[in-house]
C-alpha cells in the first residue's frame, strides 16, 4: 500500500479541487475530543494510575540564564501505593535525572530497581505513598477483538488525555527478529568480501567498508554465507557480536549492534518501538502510540487494567503485556528489587 | 434482502455514555464472527494483500491494485489457515475495484453487501484485513473508527490501515460490507477505501474478467510484451523443434522440455520460428495460449499464461 501514497495524495488533491466532499468534524472522530468524553470515567482512572516518565535537563537561555525541561521518555503504569513503577526499560536511556508524574504530582530522583531484559520492562521506585495503583484483571480470560480499550494518549503537566481503540487480534507470542549487520556480501576464493555497507547500519557504524573480508563473528570463523546466517539469525536486534575482519593485511576486531531488517510498512509507521519483538506473549490493539506514548495501562470500559503497552509495533499494531503475565512479572521484578 | 435495522449510535453525533459506547461494541462482537470467516489473504507469491468472500461459490471482492491485472493466479488463505487457489476476475483501473474467484469447487462463507449504499458520513465502522501478511498466531486484525469524508468514488475512514491490509473489507455495525482498503493519507488516521457502490456499478464486467478504465491502480498488459520463454529452430516438414526452455519460464512452468516438437499454437499450424514470433507480437502478458506438441512422437495439448518480458 505504501507505494500508492504518492498517488493517493494526487488524487485528494484533484478531488478536493472539485469539491462535494462531505467530512466529519475532527471533535467527532474516533479520537475527537466528543468522543473522547464519552470515555471520561475511564479516563479518570487513567489519571491516577498511569505515569509519565521524564527526564530533566538543563537548557541555556543565553547570558549564563538556564531552566529545567522535561522531556517525555515514556508512560508508566501504576503498580504499588508507595510507588512502584513500571515502564519501558529501553527507551529510559541512562538511568540518570528521570523524574515521574503521577496525576497531578512530580515526583524526582526516580530509581530504575530492577530490569526484565526478555519483557523490556523497568522497574521505577518513586518516594511516594498513597498512590492509587491498577485493577489487573487477571481473573479474565484474554480480552477479546472488538473490546473497547483506553491508554494514555498524550499529557499535560495536570492532565493525562486518553486515546481510544479497540482490542484488535489474538493473544500471542511475538518471536524475536533476527537482527541484520547491514552489509551484503560475496563468496570469493572461500572468504567472505564485504561488497556494500547499508547507510546507517550496525556494520557502517562500526566501521565496516566495503573490500574489508570477514574473518569470524562471535569468534567463530565464517568462511561461507550459510554458516553466517546460521551465526546472526540465532541472535536478537539490538545485541552486539564481535566481528574480525582483514582491510588491506591488517586484522581488526569490531563490535557490531545488530539491526531490524526494515520493510516498506515500517517506513510508513512514524516512530514506532526500536524494541518491538520478542516478547512471551502480547496482546494487541489499534490504539495509536509512538515510542514515547508506551508503557502506561491499557484499561477496559470499567476501569480495569488488561495490560500495559509494550511496543507501537508500526502503523496499525501496538502491543502489551496481558495483566496475568504483568502480575507475575512484578511480583518476580519487586523480589528483584528488594521492594515489598 | 435483510439489510438489518440502521443501529441508532449513527446517527448520534457522538456515543456519550456508557451504554452507546456498549452498543458499538456489542455490534462489532457480534458480527465480527461471520466477518472474519469471510475475509482471507491474498499471496500473490511476491507480496500479499487481503479480500473478502461475497458469494457461497467464492466470488471475492478486492482492489485492483493487489490483483494488478486479469486472469491472474494466486492463493487464497482464509483465516483458520485453509489455502485454496483463485484467480482475478475482472478490475476497474481508475477506482481500485477488483473482483476475483476461488477456482476450487465448494462453498464458501460470505458475507452480504451494503447493497442499498445506506452507509452514511459519521456511522461507525470497522476495518479487517491481514496487516503485513497472513499470521496464523495473530490472526485477522481489526480497527474500529468512523467514516470521516465521503467521496464518489472514495470512502475516509479513521481505522489504520497497512500494506497487506489492501483489498481487504470495511464493514458497518451490520457486519454489511460497505468498501474495500485501498490506500492510505501521510498521517496515521487518514485510510480510503473504495465504497461498494463502485463495484456494483461495473458488476457485469468484472465478472466477465473485463480491465475496466485506464488509471494509476493497475496497467493494461501490453500486446507484444507476452513472454513464452522458448529457443525453437525451423522444422523440414512443418513444426518447430524446441531447442531451449528458459529457465523460470512460462513454457518451463508449462512442463514443456527441450526436444518436444511445436506443432501448433491456439489452433494454427507453425511452419517458422518467424511465424510463431509474429503470433506472439499480438499477445500480451497474462494472455492464455494453446499450445500443442509431440513428445516422443505422442501428442500433447498445453495450455499456459504467458509472462512479461
Amino acid at each position: 500500500m505504501n507505494a500508492k501514497r504518492s498517488i493517493s495524495a494526487a488524487l485528494l488533491v484533484i478531488a478536493g479541487s472539485v469539491g462535494g466532499a462531505q467530512t466529519l468534524e475532527t471533535t467527532f472522530r474516533t479520537n475527537g475530543q466528543t468522543v473522547q468524553s464519552a470515555f471520561e470515567p475511564v479516563r479518570t482512572v487513567l489519571q491516577d494510575c498511569s505515569a509519565v516518565i521524564q527526564r530533566e535537563r538543563m537548557k541555556e537561555l543565553g547570558g549564563g540564564k538556564k531552566i529545567a525541561v522535561y522531556d517525555d521518555l515514556s508512560y508508566g503504569t501504576v503498580m504499588s501505593a508507595d510507588g512502584v513503577i513500571l515502564t519501558k526499560a529501553s527507551e529510559l536511556g541512562e538511568g540518570e535525572g528521570l523524574t515521574v508524574r503521577v496525576g497531578t504530582k512530580t515526583f524526582k530522583g526516580a530509581a530504575i530497581l530492577a530490569v526484565d531484559p526478555i519483557w523490556d520492562v523497568a522497574l521505577v521506585k518513586i518516594d511516594a505513598t498513597g498512590l492509587t495503583p491498577v485493577k489487573l484483571a487477571t481473573d479474565s480470560p484474554d480480552p477479546e477483538r472488538g473490546t473497547w480499550v483506553v491508554a494514555n494518549g498524550a499529557t499535560t503537566k495536570l492532565k493525562r488525555l486518553p486515546q481510544v481503540g479497540m482490542i484488535s487480534a489474538s493473544a500471542r507470542e511475538i518471536s524475536p527478529g533476527g537482527g541484520v549487520m547491514g552489509i551484503s556480501l560475496t563468496e570469493k576464493d572461500k572468504r567472505l568480501v564485504v561488497e556494500d555497507v547499508g547507510e546507517e547500519s550496525g556494520a557502517a557504524e562500526a566501521g565496516i567498508k566495503a573490500g574489508d573480508i570477514l574473518l569470524a563473528v562471535g569468534g567463530q570463523e565464517v568462511t561461507d554465507l550459510e554458516a553466517l546466517t546460521k551465526l546472526i539469525e540465532r541472535r536478537r536486534v539490538g545485541e552486539e557480536v564481535e566481528v574480525s575482519i582483514e582491510r588491506k593485511d591488517e586484522k581488526l576486531t569490531l563490535d557490531v549492534k545488530l539491526g531490524e531488517e526494515l520493510t516498506r510498512n515500517d517506513s510508513m509507521s512514524g516512530n514506532f518501538s526500536e524494541r518491538r519483538n520478542g516478547f512471551p506473549r502480547v496482546i494487541q490493539h489499534d490504539i495509536i502510540a509512538n515510542n514515547s506514548t508506551v508503557g502506561g495501562p491499557v484499561l477496559d470500559l470499567d476501569g480495569r487494567c488488561l495490560g500495559m503497552n509494550i511496543a507501537r509495533a508500526n502503523r496499525c499494531e501496538t502491543f502489551a503485556i496481558p495483566a496475568g503475565d504483568l502480575r507475575s512479572l512484578t511480583d518476580r521484578l519487586m523480589t528483584q528489587a528488594g521492594v515489598k | 434482502m435483510a439489510q438489518g435495522k440502521r443501529p441508532f449510535i449513527n446517527d448520534k453525533k457522538a456515543p456519550d455514555s456508557r451504554h452507546d459506547l456498549d452498543v458499538i461494541q456489542q455490534h462489532v462482537k457480534d458480527t465480527l464472527p461471520a466477518a472474519r470467516r469471510a475475509t482471507v489473504c491474498i499471496d500473490l507469491g511476491d507480496g500479499t494483500g487481503s479480500g473478502v468472500v461475497v458469494s457461497p461459490e467464492g466470488l471475492i471482492l478486492s482492489a485492483a491494485h493487489v490483483t494488478s491485472g486479469v486472469g491472474k493466479e494466486f492463493t487464497v488463505i482464509f483465516e483458520d489457515g485453509r489455502k485454496l487457489k483463485a484467480e482475478s476476475l475482472g478490475l476497474v483501473a481508475s477506482t481500485d475495484c477488483a473482483m476475483a474467484r476461488i477456482i476450487e469447487p465448494g462453498t464458501y462463507p460470505f458475507i452480504e453487501l451494503d447493497r442499498d449504499d445506506t452507509a452514511k458520513l459519521g456511522d461507525w465502522v470497522y476495518a479487517l484485513g491481514h496487516s503485513g501478511g497472513f499470521d496464523k498466531e495473530r490472526g485477522i486484525v481489526v480497527r474500529i473508527g468512523r467514516l470521516v469524508q465521503m467521496k464518489d468514488s472514495t470512502v475516509q475512514s479513521d481505522c489504520s490501515l497497512i500494506g497487506g491490509d489492501s483489498g481487504g473489507p470495511l464493514f458497518d455495525l451490520n457486519g454489511h460490507l460497505i468498501a474495500i482498503h485501498s490506500r492510505v493519507g501521510s498521517r496515521t488516521p487518514e485510510n480510503m477505501h473504495v465504497p461498494v457502490r463502485e463495484f456494483l456499478k461495473n458488476w457485469d464486467g468484472l465478472t466477465k474478467a473485463e480491465f475496466i478504465g485506464e488509471g494509476p491502480f493497475a496497467k493494461k498488459p501490453e500486446k507484444g510484451k507476452g513472454f513464452l520463454g522458448l529457443g525453437t529452430k525451423d522444422r523440414p516438414g512443418g513444426g518447430l523443434d524446441i531447442e531451449k526452455v528458459g529457465r523460470e519460464s512460462p513454457a518451463e512452468k508449462a512442463g514443456m522440455k527441450a526436444g518436444d516438437i511445436l506443432l501448433k499454437m491456439d489452433g494454427t499450424e507453425l511452419k517458422s520460428k518467424e511465424q510463431l514470433q509474429d503470433l506472439l507480437k499480438e499477445k500480451a502478458p497474462d494472455d492464455r495460449v494453446a499450445l500443442e506438441l509431440l513428445r516422443n512422437g505422442k501428442p500433447e495439448t498445453l495450455t499456459l499464461r504467458l509472462g512479461e518480458r
